[in-house]
């Protein structure tokens, strides 16, 4: 059974498995347009949660009688904010990892096991498709507040470049992570309980709600020895302007370097999880 | 209608009974369902911490108070958590696959048996464990706590509990109107996130519309006040009228809305 779907890989050409691949973003995507309350929601949640900061912070800011925080005035603070609300949303996924849990314990996995497909990558372009209208509607957001408020996001075109790239490697380690606690499944059968604590935990250690530049020194001296701030703070950070030139190739090779790291011990515990997996589930 | 009172707290203790088994048969869940109420706890004092690193009191809400306004804001999700968060995540599906005629088929409330047929057991735990983390944080303001004020802080949160459930439970029932509302759970989060900072934040028109239309001020920072400041009639006659007129409002959509339900299964 095994055997079959290894011979048909084979024979795949390079562009037949990207098209093969392509094409399940393609059919996500039709299934996201279907759910289009869920941009309207999506764009609630950035705009009560860039209020709610908002009034927390002036409050702050008119209390304290000051007119910067941690090296940030009120106007970069609410910005930067705001971007992170919109890059974490890009690099979250709710649906794709309880459907990967439900699969394993469920055992619906047995269909990616007889056909000529990569789980691992099959459940990234899903987790692309679903989250494919909000890289659609983000990014005529954030192209309309860099062509009317220049002087609030991206310094120069590079910026926006580098904003891309890391924003990219964001959204794929944010999936390695999420594929790393999904194989955990093979051991627990139901581990929706570490996703869901991991997602609540990411809210505030990623800087979504308070900068990473304001968190306590110890607290952020060991967050930068994770992947945490390449997850939100860095995209944002490079966007906002906040990060200089030169540290953007290190921030980005570290980046990388999680993702290599944290896809790997994925694809082990997941060779690992698979000889335990019966298939049968219940 | 006292035999009445008597058959459904009856059939609430046997749901808690039969929820509490099936909670029991996967006690690793029961475990891991704690572990993310603390780790939302943690992130939520951690936030706040790092607030009042910045700065002394929000208003008339020092430090302590906050830190005594947040175990208010957990309590009352928890024992949201527990009560109805099982149930109303479920209206949705079963709208658009038809279960929902079981439901109605029962010899019993279907609006009753909808809200509370599935109690979230772990929960109890975090109860007892913020409810003595309530006491040390109002023990840590330092304030001189009467009877009285406890008496209508208790009073005052079984009131914010109404309106959070009302709030809940007319956004679930929209799926009576758009026939698959799975955005529903999403949209109650992020409305019901207002009531997660202490209403000083809030200013003008926004303040009012928290104090009426959209009534999240009074989910936890009403029961906060009461229970720290001396009682404010005015707050809590806006919070009875605000909860009474949610429920009420509740029950009418779900009577309208069952008018709409045609079943989808066949």
């Amino acid at each position: 059974m095994i055997e079959t779907p290894m011979i048909i890989k084979a024979r795949l050409s390079p562009r037949e498995i990207l098209d093969k691949y392509t094409y399940v973003i393609r059919m996500t995507w039709i299934q996201t347009l279907e759910y289009k309350a869920n941009i309207v929601v999506g764009m609630f949640a950035i705009l009560s949660g860039v209020i709610i900061e908002y009034l927390l912070w002036k409050r702050i800011f008119i209390t304290r009688g000051i007119s910067e925080i941690g090296g940030f005035t009120f106007q970069a603070l609410i910005i930067y904010i705001f971007f992170c609300l919109v890059v974490g949303q890009l690099k979250s996924s709710w649906v794709t990892s309880i459907e990967m849990i439900d699969g394993i314990r469920e055992g619906e996995l047995n269909k990616y096991l007889i056909r000529p497909i990569s789980y691992f990558v099959y459940h990234l372009m899903l987790f692309i498709g679903h989250n494919s209208l909000y890289y659609l509607v983000y990014f005529f957001l954030i192209t309309g507040m860099a062509v009317f408020f220049p002087e609030w996001v991206f310094p120069g075109w590079t910026h926006g470049v580098m904003f891309l790239i890391t924003l990219a490697i964001s959204v794929y380690l944010s999936y390695a992570m999420y594929f790393l606690m999904v194989c955990f499944a093979f051991w627990f059968g139901e581990v929706r309980a570490l996703v869901i604590a991991y997602n609540l935990a990411n809210l505030v250690l990623t800087g979504q709600m308070v900068p990473m530049q304001l968190f306590p020194e110890g607290l952020r001296n060991f967050l930068h020895f994770t992947p945490l701030p390449y997850l939100v703070d860095v995209p944002v950070s490079i966007a906002t302007g906040r990060m200089p030139v030169e540290m953007w190739v290190s921030a980005i090779v570290m980046g990388m370097f999680w993702s290599v790291i944290i896809t790997l011990a994925g694809m082990i515990l997941y060779s690992r999880g698979i000889k335990r997996y019966e298939g049968f589930g219940g | 209608m006292r035999v009445s009172v008597g058959r459904y707290l009856k059939l609430l203790a046997a749901f808690f009974s039969n929820s509490l088994t099936r909670d029991m048969e996967f006690k690793a869940n029961f475990f891991g369902l704690l572990f993310v109420d603390f780790i939302y706890y943690g992130s939520y004092l951690l936030f706040f911490t790092i607030i009042f690193s910045y700065v002394d009191s929000l208003l008339e809400f020092t430090k302590p108070d906050v830190m005594v306004f947040l175990v208010i804001t957990f309590l009352m999700d928890t024992v949201y958590m527990f009560a109805f968060a099982g149930n109303l995540g479920k209206l949705n599906r079963m709208i658009v696959h038809g279960d929902l005629d079981f439901v109605l088929l029962k010899p019993v409330n279907s609006q009753f048996f909808i809200s509370f047929r599935y109690f979230n057991s772990y929960a109890v735990v975090s109860v007892v464990i913020l409810s003595v983390l309530l006491w040390t944080t109002c023990v840590n303001t330092g304030r001189e706590i009467q009877f009285l004020n406890v008496l209508i802080f208790l009073i005052s949160f079984g009131l914010g509990l109404g309106i959070f459930f009302s709030v809940d439970f007319i956004i679930a029932s929209l799926a009576f109107w758009f026939k698959n509302f799975n955005v529903g759970g999403w949209l109650s989060h992020e409305i019901l996130k207002f009531s997660y900072r202490p209403d000083t934040i809030y200013a003008g028109l926004l303040r009012k519309t928290l104090f009426s239309i959209v009534p999240m001020a009074l989910v936890s920072s009403v029961p906060a006040r009461m229970l720290l400041y001396p009682p404010n009639f005015d707050y809590f006659l806006i919070q009875l009228v605000v909860s009474v007129l949610f429920l009420t409002l509740a029950r009418n959509v779900w009577v309208k809305g069952l008018r709409l339900y045609d079943s989808a299964s066949s």
